[in-house]
């Protein structure tokens, strides 16, 4: 070799000598021996430390948020598992990455650190935007279980970081040789430390819980109607029909906030509960349902499977709007609670109520045979049930169905303004107040979201309301103290001198019904219903 | 691999100040079992303290005391294997110096010992202390049983044809112009290696070391070694004999690592195997202070 062959270069020799069993060594030969070999030890364990750990962040933010699941441990686990499968492909495409990474690193322990932060920190992060998010940002709640989830989900969460750690340098060694400068082994656990403390701050300085205190209502003689109407289009004026209608409407006094884009659930749930979405918790037309589990949010960062992979292979369900995800009671659940007997006829993400008489929005669609009748079916039911009740609300949707039918739509115009006329009549006539909201699902950008008041008083001026001020209002109207945690206030302006009850109370307290019981076939055919409406695609 | 060398500057001097503490009680267990019967044999009594109780590093011994001392465990049998593998040291270098192998003037800063003692005594002065090494520990009570039985079966390997002798076979047979790298390391492993890797392992196995460690400190001196021969072999063209205390260029006919593969390359690979050495000791933290000092003493030595 010395003297007939070239000498080896230092690359060679290195080669040479490492194919002898010697330059390997450190903890990754002893701990990912596999990893030294090849990249399939560094990928198998950050997959599965990655994928557990991303599954229980994502377990634990639906756990400590959504209450079907903060009641039933079995749910959480079967959760867990489900999601651990979900969370595998995410987990190896960082795994791949890694696994590059740790090929080319030239600073192997910097750059392992790094992935090392970054994997505990997406953990982390998976945690913490997930909560926020399913609980709805600012109206987070204060909750000791999801700050106590923070201690096994840190502890994952360092998991995965450690052993993407290992994993890289047992990889680069492998690959070139190099090792760490220092082991560098705090700054995870000082990284853990921060996001705890991060954690504590965030969950433990949320809103703290309202007591709930059931308001003394002092009932008026006079009932209170509420009909909400989706899909009038009375700032455009496309049809004969809605000028009868804002006409017949422009009797009353009239508040008005400028309408926004949002599904039909959110907008009439606004209204119905005098708060966000974000607080009351009903955003979309369909929640998804895994297997065997009860309907959920999907979590962040999980929709690709839980709307997508999941639904086309069989293993999720989707699972239609209804009252099980609203957080905050409906003004008709409020007065129910306070002893004033209530009705609810089609309103969206409506459901049994203690002393309310709730006619579902499903029950409703289900009765029509089209979008013709279905304000009829709800009407119906409304004049069927009014009698003896001091708080009745019902909903119309017929104009919004039929907004891409003319002719149809046309009659139904027709036909609301019959019932509309008959019922200010009959406020008129001081039967009772008459509120009636014309919200529409799909606006434009002039659109106007309306709530027009018949108390017996001549018209009013156009007033600027916000949406969230009508269920107080009709609250107030009814006798009920508002609560000083609705995002809405009464709107006195709208209603005559006096009418609305002063006083105030904390909070009307969280919605938590007894839980429903499975209704996968009625689920089935109500998403079936809304999907032939045009509701979904 | 450079970025790593800061690791070992905590523990700078550690081998030097453990050489001072440990050495008296290791000269003096070397001079204490050197076998009474010799006494009344002429020449081979001397013959044997002038080959083990010359002035040498040690670092063999030391090591296999500072291998012990990972596991908190009574030193008499680390002690034990490092005096025994001190014999087969001083044994195997009275052989290499022999006329029929590198005929050596000088060793450890004077004569060699067939020069004083004449070939024959030294001849039996290597092979009583080889087999005074097994007795050493065969006897040593602070040692378990089946321990002793496996670090036995550690010395025989060092010596045998998978140690000092094959190596040596292969040295004298392998033809300088033909050699790889891959054949110096075979015959260095065995000729250097073998025994640094016995030292380390029977101090750890005379302590009750597990596997585990075992496997990691295997890692350790195999690393180890071959630096060490390495560093032996740049010292031996680069090197001051007076410094060296012995012959220099001795091999300069022989292949070996410094002409195969030229100093600067040399000098790179020695970092990297002591980086490997050390990192090969992490799982011990600070307990492996003293070998991980052996590695800079070894990469800066001069002599």
């Amino acid at each position: 070799m010395s003297g007939e062959s070239p000498r080896p270069t230092l690359e060679e020799a290195r080669d040479r000598l490492r194919r002898l069993g010697y330059l390997q060594g450190g903890v990754a030969r002893f701990v990912f021996g596999r990893a030294m070999a090849d990249a399939s030890g560094l990928v198998l364990a950050i997959l599965f430390a990655g994928a557990i750990a991303l599954a229980l962040a994502e377990t634990a933010a639906v756990a400590s948020t959504q209450f079907r699941y903060e009641e039933s441990p079995r749910a959480v686990v079967f959760l867990f598992l489900e999601l651990t499968v979900v969370a595998l492909l995410p987990a190896g495409l960082f795994a791949a990455g890694v696994a590059v990474a740790a090929a080319r690193s030239r600073r192997p322990g910097r750059d392992g650190t790094a992935l090392a932060l970054l994997a505990a920190g997406g953990v982390l992060a998976v945690w913490l935007v997930g909560t926020w998010r399913l609980v709805g940002g600012s109206a987070l709640r204060p909750d000791p279980s999801s700050f106590l989830w923070g201690i096994p989900v840190t502890a994952a969460a360092l998991l995965a970081g450690v052993t993407t750690r290992t994993a890289f340098l047992a990889r680069a060694f492998a690959r070139s040789g190099l090792l760490p400068d220092r082991p560098r082994r705090a700054i995870l656990l000082v990284a853990a430390a921060v996001a705890l403390s991060i954690a504590a701050i965030v969950l433990a300085t949320r809103r703290e819980p309202v007591r709930t205190a059931t308001p003394l209502p002092s009932p008026r003689k006079i009932p209170v109607v509420v009909v909400g109407i989706d899909g009038l289009a009375l700032d455009t004026l496309h049809e004969a029909g809605e000028n009868a209608i804002s006409g017949l409407l422009s009797r009353g006094t009239i508040g008005w906030w400028p309408a926004r884009l949002a599904s039909p659930a959110e907008i009439w749930t606004d209204l119905a509960t005098g708060v966000p979405a974000a607080r009351h918790g009903v955003r979309a037309l369909e929640w998804v349902r895994p297997w065997g589990l009860p309907a959920l949010r999907p979590p962040f960062g999980t929709a690709w499977y839980f709307r997508g992979v999941g639904l086309a292979a069989g293993s999720v369900s989707r699972a239609p709007v209804s009252a099980w995800e609203r957080k905050t009671p409906a003004f008709w659940e409020v007065a129910a609670s306070a002893g004033i007997p209530s009705l609810a006829v089609g309103w969206w993400a409506s459901g049994p109520w203690p002393g309310a008489d709730v006619v579902e929005n499903r029950e409703v669609l289900a009765r029509a045979a089209s979008g013709l009748d279905v304000d009829a079916v709800a009407i119906a039911e409304f004049e069927k049930r009014f009698r003896g009740r001091s708080v009745a609300a019902v909903y119309l949707p017929g104009a919004d169905i039929l907004r891409e039918d003319p002719a149809r739509r046309r009659a139904a115009l027709a036909r609301l303004w019959l019932v509309l006329d008959r019922l200010i009549v009959r406020a008129r006539n001081g039967e009772f107040v008459l509120a009636v909201i014309a919200a529409d699902s799909h606006p434009s950008r002039v659109s106007r979201g309306r709530l027009f008041v018949f108390d017996g008083r001549s018209p009013g001026r156009s007033t600027r309301i916000e949406p969230f001020d009508v269920a107080p209002s009709v609250l107030a109207r009814a006798g009920i103290p508002a609560a000083r945690d609705l995002a809405g206030r009464p709107a006195g302006s709208l209603f005559a001198s006096g009418s609305l009850e002063t006083t105030t109370v904390a909070s009307y307290g969280d919605r938590v019904a007894p839980p429903l019981p499975a209704r996968r076939d009625t689920d089935r055919e109500y998403l079936e219903k809304l999907k032939s409406l045009g509701y979904l695609n | 691999m450079a970025g790593s060398r800061g690791a070992a500057a905590p523990h700078e001097g550690a081998f030097e100040r453990y050489a001072v503490t440990a050495r008296p009680g290791l000269e003096a267990a070397l001079a204490h079992n050197l076998p009474a019967a010799a006494r009344g044999t002429g020449s081979l009594a001397e013959a044997l303290e002038y080959a083990v109780l010359s002035p040498g590093k040690r670092i063999r011994p030391l090591v296999a005391m500072a291998a012990g001392d990972l596991f908190r465990a009574r030193p008499a049998g680390p002690l034990a294997v490092a005096v025994a593998v001190e014999y087969v040291h001083a044994a195997s270098l009275v052989l290499d110096d022999l006329p029929s192998m590198d005929d050596a003037e000088r060793r450890r800063g004077r004569a060699a010992l067939h020069r004083v003692y004449g070939v024959a005594t030294a001849e039996l002065a290597s092979v009583t202390l080889l087999a005074r090494a097994f007795e050493t520990v065969a006897r040593e009570s602070a040692i378990p049983p089946a321990a002793r039985t496996r670090i036995l079966g550690e010395l025989a390997g060092a010596v045998g044809a998978a140690g000092c002798c094959g190596g040596q076979a292969a040295d004298l047979s392998a033809d300088p112009g033909a050699v790889t790298l891959e054949d110096l390391e075979a015959i260095h492993a065995r000729k250097t290696g073998a025994l640094f890797v016995a030292a380390v392992r029977g101090g750890a196995l005379a302590a009750g070391a597990g596997e585990g460690p075992l496997e990691a400190l295997t890692v350790y001196s195999r690393n180890l070694g071959l630096a060490f021969q390495i560093t032996d072999d740049l010292l031996d063209v680069e090197g001051d004999p007076g410094a060296l205390g012995k012959d220099t260029h001795r091999d300069a006919h022989r292949a070996n690592f410094a002409t195969a593969l030229g100093a600067e390359t040399c000098r790179a690979l020695v970092a990297e195997l002591l980086e490997t050495a050390v990192a090969a000791l992490s799982s011990f933290r600070g307990r492996a202070a003293v070998l991980v000092d052996v590695a800079r003493f070894v990469r800066e030595r001069r002599s």
